[in-house]
């Protein structure tokens, strides 16, 4: 069974979308590492050429994306009262 | 009784040092000190105000070692079991008992491929505080016709030692060995401290304050030489250091699910196959996970652990390399603009995560009083309710002055650099004006052994 990989543009539409979801987290924490892991992780898997494994990272990091999905909407209903100090700008 | 010590002692007084110090203070110091604060504005969206501190917005959180914030991940695979898949993984007639049963299984085998491991070698239990109960008074109490004698080390955790001296209590024999200054303990006085009636070697993996790795591979060689089951605390380990159960002769093993960024509440037992290593229950009832833990099983916890460790797994070389980099970034920032400042424990041989300075000439609960905008800790969780110094400095034989200005900084992954950076410049800012303060430091910038000096009798 041959795994077709994903196309060029599909593979950064994803990236982007990861980056649009990072954003969202209200938490200064979890979003840095969202944002950082992402560029990371689609930086490391630039160099792969066999095509199954391609298709293996595309699908974990769609599975990873969906659940940063998931998981931005309940970090927002949840955001706590007062922001990070990192979050507040001049001090 | 000189000004000096007066200072020292009386620091939280400070009317007092207002009154009798001739130098100008700084105007932060002086605004405090003199005039009273102004009555805080009705509506301030960005201020905190606890405990009589007031910040503009939640600390920086570099604690890692007292708890870790859960991961998105962990939470994603443990809300299903809290809002639809409820049941309760013992009950055999349904499908949400079985649900839940397959749930802590998989947990289980997650767990246990972190440690090289078979699932059926892991129990889960409410934390690494009761595993390590299990662990040393289970064994010692399953071998108590036997075997009546304990090694450990003088900076275990504390449920390890005071286990050990319920233990004691009860006429079971404990030899505590001492740490070298670096905090490793010496391989020779283990093996000198070994009788044929010793039952249990426990040396925790890395210490939670200081960090230190402990030579646990050695341990594990001598322990399986003279037959001793061998316990070590990995809370602070798992997931972070490698750890193979089989290499490391490993029998028993405590595990922590919220020092892996999992959820509080939940922990694990490794307990050996082959050989058989067994221990009596702490917690007795229905008989659950294999009679050596009996209560429900905590499905979303145990969930949550379980896709702690197989994110942790996927993450530890990256986290690793990341969080090395940072330590580096944290410690060169401090030392290159403030002097006297020790680490404590092994630079060599420590967790990265972990970093457990001390500052010469500052007095420590001013120091800690400045820093309310970085969460950091001084001495462990456990011991910090109580004034006296952390007994963990005080066996690596640090002297009690620098024992209680130490500060630990946790960093772990979601720590970012500019988080880094931010604390170097508040623990500097603070560490600064303090020694400026001190007429300690004056005596030392001159050149003045403080240890020679004679204080006169007044």
């Amino acid at each position: 069974m041959m795994t077709v990989a994903p196309a060029r543009a599909e593979i950064l539409q994803l990236y982007r979308s990861f980056l649009r979801v990072a954003r969202k987290f209200p938490d200064y924490n979890i979003r840095e590492y969202a944002k950082r892991r992402t560029i990371d992780g689609f930086h490391h898997n630039k160099s792969l050429s066999d095509s199954s494994s391609i298709a293996q990272a595309f699908s974990d990091a769609k599975a990873e994306f969906q659940i940063a999905e998931r998981q931005a909407l309940v970090y927002s209903l949840y955001a706590p009262k007062f922001r990070s100090i990192m979050d507040i700008p001049n001090r | 009784m000189t000004f000096s010590k007066h200072l020292v002692s009386k620091l939280r007084n400070l009317p007092l040092i207002s009154q009798t110090l001739t130098r100008s203070l700084s105007t932060a110091a002086a605004a405090t000190a003199t005039a009273p604060p102004p009555p805080p504005p009705l509506d301030d969206p960005d201020s905190i105000s606890m405990k009589g501190v007031r910040i503009s917005g939640r600390p920086l959180y570099l604690d890692m070692q007292s708890t870790s914030p859960v991961d998105p991940r962990v939470l994603d695979a443990m809300l299903p079991f809290f809002v639809s898949q409820y049941g309760n993984p013992h009950s055999r007639t349904h499908l949400f008992g079985w649900e839940s049963e397959s749930a802590v299984e998989t947990s289980r085998s997650q767990v246990a491929r972190l440690i090289n491991a078979s699932p059926k070698e892991i129990i889960f239990t409410s934390g690494a505080t009761e595993s390590n109960n299990i662990s040393v008074k289970g064994l010692m109490h399953f071998l108590r016709s036997s075997k009546r004698h304990v090694i450990t080390t003088q900076t275990e955790h504390k449920c390890v030692l005071d286990s050990c001296r319920h233990l004691q209590q009860e006429g079971f024999e404990v030899t505590y060995l001492p740490v070298e200054k670096d905090g490793l303990i010496d391989l020779g006085k283990l093996r000198d401290a070994i009788r044929p009636d010793t039952g249990l070697v426990s040396v925790m993996m890395v210490n939670n304050e200081i960090g230190v790795i402990q030579p646990v591979e050695e341990i594990g060689k001598i322990c399986k030489e003279s037959n001793i089951v061998f316990h070590t605390d990995a809370a602070q380990a798992l997931g972070k250091v490698p750890i193979d159960v089989q290499s490391m002769n490993i029998g028993l093993m405590s595990l922590s699910g919220h020092k892996i960024y999992g959820p509080k509440g939940v922990g694990a037992l490794y307990i050996r196959r082959r050989p058989r290593v067994r221990v009596e229950a702490q917690m007795n009832g229905g008989g659950q996970e294999r009679g050596i833990r009996s209560g429900t099983v905590p499905t979303p916890l145990v969930v949550g652990f379980g896709a702690a460790c197989d994110v942790a797994m996927k993450e530890m070389e990256y986290d690793d390399q990341r969080i090395r980099g940072l330590q580096e970034r944290l410690l060169k920032g401090i030392q290159d603009r403030v002097d006297a400042v020790e680490i404590n424990g092994s630079a060599e041989r420590r967790y990265p995560g972990n970093l457990n300075l001390s500052f010469r000439f500052v007095e420590g609960e001013s120091l800690l009083m400045g820093l309310k905008e970085v969460a950091v800790s001084s001495g462990s969780a456990c011991t910090s309710a109580s004034l006296e110094p952390s007994y963990v400095l005080r066996a690596l034989g640090v002297d009690e002055e620098m024992a209680h200005t130490s500060i630990r900084f946790g960093i772990g992954r979601f720590t970012t650099e500019e988080e880094i950076d931010r604390a170097v410049e508040l623990t500097v800012k603070q560490v600064l004006k303090l020694r400026e303060m001190s007429p300690l430091y004056e005596m030392y910038q001159q050149g003045i052994d403080i240890k020679s000096i004679e204080w006169a009798q007044h």
